[in-house]
């Protein structure tokens, strides 16, 4: 960043004060098109766009340069054609209604692409109608921030995601808000970034998806009511953070599907209201603590090749099935958690129940093999079943209990409510909610 | 009235065994082997047994890896969709097949089905990449 500033500033400066010039577009102006504000300038130069309605096709900015919205001027694609290219490194775009990218089968339009650049910022911009959002491939060091992405995509397929990168290191997505694409915001090979404070919700495949992608951190966002919450796929080394996941429902929905994911950790979130908390499979050395599952069909799934979890402090509260666990994997550990079901006792006072609780009933291993069988929930018979499976216990695995089931719940500090409570109003031109830049700074006031 | 019942019963019952290809519902199905939702149908792919159980995936390259994974023997048909009219069902093994890191697909194998081979070539000419008949993607995934 500061050699950025140093070229754009102090270089000119020194050969002669030439300082970075604005340039005025409007409807009324000498210079009415954006595309020849974009022409006119030199590189480091603004160019601010006031107000209007421009429908000028594919705007492509190859040099280093602000660009700046006032009054909100739309940049319309007329459902042809992909609307901004960015095919320089430093390039601002901030504050622009970017609206109607084209639908196609064989070319992947967005309203704003990034092509190979780094050090971007896009800003405060509304998306609406784009069949793919903001689009970055092979990128580096960038911001994209209080952007809202707005498809029409609420039955329909035919839709991109909403904040869509590939092969892309460093950036921080910041404070978006998407909804009605395919994903809201989707990694694939993405490496070292951080997702913070987003709002992703009514999108037909999943809020936040990782693919191949290592070393991220996401933290404090909303995932409400999409196919399903999260997916994190083929991934090492992710951090999840005080995100919300909550009404994913659907036969096929999760709030959170970990699938061939490595040395993670999932702390302090809450998974409310959807048809499964969460669903491992083939996910190894996962530390799950601090978290809170309330009113789920099932807390947690955990499929084949499961090995070294730690599932530990977390309240499980009113779920219909607690744990549903099918991997005879060693080393996973289930201890000190709460459970409403946890029917124990606790004679010496120390907080914590004297007898061991066993988290996985009989049924919901039937109904995982057979899931017809739903229809007998609540039924007397499945009550006698539960009960001499606890007792003793033949078809569920052996090692899937809590020595040290707390009393008390655990309190779990949610920041999920702290930044995104003012989210259910969701965020208006001019009033978005204040970034929080530094990601590292939030991820350690949320571990105290 | 009986007598039209019986032969009525029989014939329901043989179309029943038939193997059948089943459509999609979009963004409903689960992909058989990495449980992602399936919401493109340019790169789904679809298998059915001999006893008409289906399994549906979300990229062909999700459906070799199935492949690879469990047994192969009894299955009597294998399914994919054409990358530009993607409305329907075709037969696998005798479509082309494109791999072009062009065309991104959604399980990281950039691999594409067509209908011909004339499309795929036209579509590598453009796009770049190699053009694979069923047999060899086959091996190219036992690898």
């Amino acid at each position: 960043m500061f050699r950025w500033i140093l070229t754009c500033f102090l270089i000119p400066m020194g050969q002669g004060a030439i300082w970075a010039n604005n340039i005025l577009v409007c409807p009324t102006c000498p210079v009415f098109s954006v595309k020849e504000g974009i022409r006119l300038a030199d590189p480091c130069d603004t160019v601010t766009v006031d107000g209007g309605h421009f429908a000028e096709g594919n705007l492509l900015i190859d040099k280093e340069l602000w660009l700046i919205g006032k009054n909100w001027p739309v940049l319309d694609g007329e459902g042809k054609t992909e609307i901004i290219t960015v095919a320089s490194n430093h390039v601002h775009i901030e504050s622009f209604k970017i609206e109607n990218v084209g639908t196609s089968y064989t070319e992947d339009r967005a309203a704003i692409r990034l092509r190979e650049v780094s050090d971007f910022c896009i800003k405060n911009n509304q998306l609406k109608n784009a069949f793919f959002g903001i689009y970055s491939q092979h990128s580096k060091n960038g911001i994209i921030e209080g952007n809202t992405v707005h498809g029409e995509a609420k039955e329909e397929v035919s839709s991109g995601n909403a904040i869509h990168l590939w092969y892309c290191d460093n950036v921080k997505i910041i404070n978006n808000w998407t909804s009605g694409h395919r994903d809201g915001i989707y990694l694939e090979f993405v490496n070292s970034s951080t997702i913070k404070g987003n709002l992703s919700e009514h999108n037909v495949r999943y809020g936040l998806h990782f693919m191949f992608s290592n070393d991220d951190n996401y933290l404090q966002n909303t995932f409400r009511n999409n196919g399903a919450g999260v997916a994190v796929m083929y991934s090492k080394r992710i951090g999840m953070h005080g995100n919300l996941f909550e009404k994913n429902w659907g036969p096929s929905a999760f709030g959170l599907l970990l699938k061939e994911i490595h040395d993670s950790e999932i702390e302090g979130n809450q998974f409310q209201e959807n048809t499964v908390g969460i669903f491992a499979e083939t996910s190894n050395r996962i530390v799950y603590s601090k978290n809170n599952f309330i009113q789920n069909g099932w807390a947690m799934r955990i499929s084949g090749g499961c090995q070294n979890l730690q599932i530990t402090s977390n309240n499980f509260i009113g779920n219909s099935f607690d744990l549903a666990v099918h991997t005879s994997g060693v080393d996973n550990k289930f201890d000190g958690n709460f459970w409403s079901d946890y029917a124990g006792y606790d004679l010496d006072h120390n907080g914590i129940g004297d007898v061991p609780h066993r988290p996985m009933k009989l049924f919901s291993h039937v109904v995982s093999q057979t899931p017809e069988s739903m229809v007998l929930l609540r039924s007397l018979f499945i009550d006698i079943l539960n009960f001499s499976e606890k007792v003793s216990p033949i078809f569920t695995p052996e090692n899937v209990v809590d020595n040290q089931p707390r009393m008390k719940k655990w309190t779990v500090v949610s920041t999920v409510k702290t930044t995104n409570n003012a989210l259910p109003n969701p965020p208006l031109p001019g009033k978005f909610l204040q970034p929080a830049m530094n990601s590292q700074e939030g991820a350690e006031n949320h571990l105290k | 009235m009986r007598k039209a019942i019986m032969p009525l019963a029989i014939t329901c019952l043989l179309v029943a065994c038939q193997p059948a290809p089943q459509p999609l519902s979009l963004g409903q199905d689960v992909c058989a082997h990495c449980k992602m939702t399936i919401v493109d149908e340019q790169f789904a792919a679809e298998l059915v047994t001999t006893k008409s159980k289906v399994f549906k995936f979300d990229a062909i390259e999700c459906m070799m890896a199935f492949l690879k994974e469990n047994d192969q023997s009894n299955y009597a048909l294998y399914l994919v969709r054409d990358f530009e009219s993607p409305k329907d069902w075709q037969d696998a093994t005798t479509s082309s097949y494109l791999i072009s890191k062009e065309i991104p697909s959604p399980m990281g194998g950039y691999l594409s089905a067509w209908n011909n081979e004339q499309s795929a070539s036209k579509m590598q000419a453009n796009k770049g990449g190699e053009v694979h008949t069923w047999a060899e993607i086959v091996t190219l995934f036992e690898e």
